[in-house]
């Protein structure tokens, strides 16, 4: 094969600004046959293309000393027998991997006389960095742009005629599924060989700073460069770091130019971006030449809801507002539903159980209602407002709202001044506190790490605003929205606050930076919700039926002895020692019982809270007698110290197992009830100033 | 474009894809395959690929809502060297690559 005459006029590329005529290849000197290589990423439809144009004539083997396919085939066109081989599919030719090596190697070592550049027009972002990478090398490319079926179907435009003056280069469109274009691809081959096509390569650009460093490199690497490694472009490889361009060079270099070099790449270890960054701009020229890409449909309602979802301050009171929404569905739906699951179920299986007790030992009827009854009966009432709960979570997680949410949320905390990297894992803490724990690995600094931790449990998980959303509407029945949105908001500020601090001590007031990914909003999957509220709803039976149910029975069993009498039990004599604290925020020792219990699990407030003020036997259920109970001011101290209280004992695992420190452990117990009973006390007395302590 | 992407995100706080890629004036495929190359080259480190990277040991974890499928990317400690000021986006005062 004769290839005197090829690629001289590709030995440059030229910028976009230059204005020359456009100059022909004429690769042809007296040859009868060229080779082609297909190039492209995986999944662009480049087998089917080179399966087109080979049909049958083609065979595969391993690329020499590889155990990577090689698919080589022919076909001849107006007298001339082409020969294709099929790259390995490469998303760069950056020595990431073998098949970007030997794709690159072949390119350069066996110089074919054409490159064919297969592409996706549907993700032509994605596909234009291989031919950015393609263009500098010493082979002329067509551009085969495949799937503009797809492209067109998903709204995306690409305007032939002027990507191709953009690029410089050919572009043939293509349908390869279904054999359009192949005809005009093997026309294009040949004209293009045969010269009849301008080809004027326009290629991206380097900024002049890292090109005057690149000419320095080019300088000293220059006269030492293996033949057939294109100059420029080893000199452009060494620049990037390339790693096997760097060994080769290091190997053919003597020692005092190689210093020169090393310390020049040293002195620009971000050349990397800078070259990348030409690609880039680049890539984002020829999209903004020639994709149209009409803003309807998904795209266009996602930015249109998202000017006023992730807005700094409208973002806010949507939140604001869907957060009361959700709590206002659910007492609104849920809370008839827990009363009457209350009276008719297990106030019903209370008082079955109590008839069919009835003769036998006082303890047996005292343990099944009173105790397991009146515990796990109770919580289970939760459950539809539970499920109310979760299924408008669910909604918005769907429809796409949560990291939208999530987006705001951060803002919001950066404008208290919480660092960024421990807003993450404390807004992951919302679904439980222990990846909140977890999650503050991602804060490299121990001090920050450690004082993200010992907020975190300040986060409402999802148990805690369970427990709220059953006792705000019992305390506070038609106010309940109100008072669960604004106890919420409460929580956010004690975390705001306690953000301010960890910045100010452990960040030194620096900004850490995060970059979130919005997902396109759409139509909810019902099965997704349904099948995530029936897993959550298993999850909390299971517990009710396991920590929930021993937990009330050992509070039962310590309510009842020794005599069978609450007030003169052990739990009374161990809460009463509490008392003296319960009475700064108008609680008796029954409530700080109910506090202590819910270090277990959050739902064990409620259990025990049953369990103590005995639904199982009375005809009034727990809502009315606790209504009756407790002043507004006390039942608000109980909901704020529960909301800030110290985490479930599986939070405090994930702390110990975190810090590796008992003492931080314990640390953080101690801050936790200081932080929790003092807001309570302090609203407790403010509320009885107001004239709610009646 | 890179650069100036890192100097966006670079100034701090939370920035959406969206945000980004309005600002650069490019897609979002384009912007996300710029942040895994930033990724590669060590500017930038994913933090959380949804719930996964972080909700191990959490009993919710398999019906997790908040997280999502959400990719959320962080800036390293590696900087670039400051960039020397460009007269113009298009191409004056810059020079091929090869």
């Amino acid at each position: 094969m004769d290839r005197e005459g090829s690629l001289t006029a590709v030995e440059h590329c030229q910028t976009e600004s230059e204005e020359r005529p456009a100059p022909s290849l004429n690769i042809l000197t007296g040859q009868t046959t060229i080779t082609v290589a297909l190039a492209g990423q995986p999944n662009v439809g480049k087998s089917t293309v080179f399966n087109l144009l080979t049909k049958l004539n083609q065979h595969v083997g391993n690329w020499p000393g590889k155990t990577i396919e090689q698919k080589m085939g022919t076909y001849r066109q107006n007298g001339l027998t082409i020969h294709i081989v099929d790259l390995p599919g490469t998303y760069s030719l950056t020595a990431n991997s073998l098949e970007e090596v030997i794709a690159r190697d072949y390119i350069i070592k066996e110089r074919p006389d054409v490159v064919v550049a297969v592409v996706d027009a549907a993700i032509l972002e994605r596909s234009l960095y291989l031919v950015a990478e393609l263009l500098p090398l010493p082979a002329p490319v067509i551009v085969g742009l495949n799937m503009m079926d797809v492209a067109e179907r998903e709204g995306r435009h690409v305007e032939l005629e002027v990507l191709q003056a953009a690029l410089g280069v050919p572009v043939v469109p293509m349908v390869a599924t279904k054999a359009q274009g192949v005809r005009e691809l093997a026309e294009t081959i040949d004209r293009l060989v045969h010269g009849d096509i301008p080809y004027q390569p326009r290629c991206p650009q380097i900024r002049d700073d890292h090109r005057a460093v690149l000419d320095e490199i080019l300088a000293l690497v220059g006269p030492h460069v293996p033949a057939p490694y294109p100059t420029d472009w080893v000199a452009l490889k060494l620049l990037e770091g390339d790693e096997e361009i760097t060994a080769m060079m290091r190997g053919v270099l003597s020692d005092a130019v190689w210093e020169q070099v090393h310390d020049i790449l040293m002195a620009h270890d971000d050349a990397l971006v800078a070259v990348a960054s030409g690609r880039y701009d680049w890539i984002g020229r020829m999209i903004r030449a020639a994709v149209v890409r009409p803003q309807v449909g998904q795209i266009g309602l996602t930015e249109r809801l998202d000017c006023w979802a992730t807005h700094p301050v409208w973002g806010m009171g949507l939140l604001a507002g869907i957060l009361a929404l959700v709590f206002w569905l659910t007492y609104t739906i849920g809370a008839p539903l827990q009363d009457a699951l209350d009276t008719y179920v297990v106030g019903a299986l209370a008082d079955w159980a109590g008839a069919l007790l009835a003769s036998g030992p006082e303890w047996a009827s005292g343990l099944v209602v009173d105790g397991i009854i009146g515990g796990v009966g109770t919580v289970i009432t939760f459950l539809p407002i539970l499920v109310i709960f979760f299924a408008a979570l669910g909604l918005l997680e769907d429809i796409g709202y949560m990291a939208r949410a999530a987006y705001v949320m951060d803002r919001f905390m950066h404008l208290m001044g919480l660092h960024g990297k421990s807003f993450l894992p404390l807004f992951l803490g919302f679904g439980c506190n222990v990846p909140a724990i977890v999650g503050s690995r991602v804060i490299e600094s121990r001090r920050a790490r450690l004082l993200t931790i010992m907020v975190a449990p300040l986060v409402p998980c999802t148990g805690r605003m369970m427990v709220i959303a059953f006792l705000t509407p019992v305390f506070f029945g038609r106010a309940a929205t109100l008072v669960s949105w604004g106890l919420i908001a409460l929580n956010l500020v004690v975390l705001a606050l306690s953000g301010i601090v960890i910045n100010r001590i452990a960040f030194r007031g620096e900004r850490a930076a995060f970059i979130m990914e919005l997902p396109l909003y759409h139509i909810p999957n019902w099965r997704t919700i349904g099948l995530l509220v029936w897993q959550r709803s298993l999850d909390f039976l299971r517990k009710a039926g396991t920590v929930i149910l021993v937990i009330s029975v050992i509070v039962w069993a310590l309510s009842a002895l020794p005599a069978g009498d609450v007030e003169t039990s052990y739990l009374a004599q161990f809460g009463r020692l509490l008392a003296p604290l319960g009475a700064l925020m108008g609680m008796s020792w029954r409530m700080m019982v109910a506090l202590l219990t819910s270090f277990v699990a959050k739902e064990n407030s409620v259990a025990t809270l049953g369990i103590l003020y005995g639904t199982g036997e009375e005809e009034a259920t727990l809502a009315a007698i606790l209504g009756a109970a407790l002043t507004p001011a006390a039942a608000l101290a109980f909901l704020i110290v529960q909301m800030l209280f110290i985490p479930c004992v599986a939070t405090v695992a994930a702390i110990w197992q975190e810090t590796h420190s008992a003492r931080w452990t314990l640390f953080n117990l101690a801050f936790l009830l200081v932080v929790s009973f003092g807001t309570g006390i302090v609203v407790y007395q403010g509320a009885r100033l107001l004239g709610w302590g009646i | 474009m890179l650069e100036r992407l890192l100097s966006l995100v670079g100034q701090g706080g939370v920035h959406s894809y969206a945000d980004l890629a309005r600002q650069l004036d490019v897609s979002e495929e384009l912007l996300d395959q710029m942040l895994q190359d930033l990724a590669r080259m060590g500017y930038l480190r994913p933090v959380a690929d949804g719930c996964e990277a972080h909700c191990a040991g959490c009993p919710l974890s398999e019906t997790c809502t908040i997280g999502g499928p959400t990719r959320v990317w962080t800036l390293t400690s590696r900087k670039p060297t400051p960039q020397i000021e460009r007269s113009s986006r298009t191409g004056n005062g810059v020079r091929p690559v090869a």
